[in-house]
């Protein structure tokens, strides 16, 4: 068995932190940055259509939808080449808690439109959920 | 004088982690969880074939599980630190704490 001294052993765990860092901020930041706009925009759109009628309710749908494909575009060019972690199990499970709860908003605009409680409450999760992932992803 | 086996930290170390590329896939992936074959190659700063014959190690000690896709035509291959992987890497991790700092 190999001998390992303490000042080596500190240099390997030194070595471990640096590799991991780097590893991890060099392909993580677009992800970041994705799950935090995509849970902005759904949030303020479904916010939008969940209490306004007409065509203001026009407006707020097709300036969701444009956003939201307009993020899908960039981000699709932004993890080209790095786009392992998409197909991993944790963006899985962010993306999953983003359609819950994306889900559940856009089924107050549907039934229970005009009530500002649920409204806010279903939008905030949806922001809420959304920026707990990155906050989770960013300090992973 | 009586040598106990088994209870200095070195006696915990992962022998197949003890390698360097390995140590170094294994660093890499503990924060990632999943990469691709090319960012651990950039990471590690290996040649291909060298980081593939190291990925086949740890992933016959069920360390790592390789996965392939297509994008389009062009291959890729994604390499996800797995359970027991994980569990070996904290496990070494320990053990060289408690032997970079033995009063610890």
């Amino acid at each position: 068995m190999t001998e390992i001294q303490p000042a080596e052993a500190r240099a390997l765990l030194a070595q471990a932190d640096r590799i991991a860092r780097r590893a991890h901020d060099g392909v993580r930041w677009p992800y970041v940055a994705f799950i935090v706009a995509l849970g902005a925009a759904t949030s303020l759109g479904t916010f939008a259509m969940g209490l306004s009628e007409g065509r203001a309710f026009a407006a707020a749908y097709v300036g969701t939808i444009a956003v939201v494909l307009a993020l899908v575009l960039w981000f699709t060019a932004a993890i080209r080449g790095r786009s392992a972690f998409a197909r991993g199990r944790r963006w899985t499970g962010y993306i999953a808690a983003w359609t819950v709860t994306y889900g559940a908003s856009i089924a107050v605009v549907a039934w229970v439109h005009g009530s500002v409680l649920w409204s806010a409450v279903t939008s905030g999760a949806v922001l809420v959920v959304t920026l707990a992932c990155a906050a989770r992803e960013s300090r992973s | 004088m009586t040598v106990t086996s088994g209870t200095h930290p070195r006696h915990r170390l992962d022998d197949l982690l003890q390698n360097p590329v390995r140590f170094s896939v294994v660093a890499a992936l503990d924060r990632a969880g999943t990469l691709g074959f090319r960012e651990v190659r950039d990471a590690v700063e290996v040649t291909d074939s060298a980081l593939s014959k190291q990925v086949s190690s740890l992933e016959a000690a069920g360390y790592v599980t390789v996965g392939k896709a297509f994008v389009g035509k062009t291959p890729r291959t994604s390499l996800t630190l797995s359970r027991a992987g994980r569990a070996a890497w904290r496990s070494h991790l320990a053990a060289l704490r408690e032997i970079a700092d033995p009063s610890a």
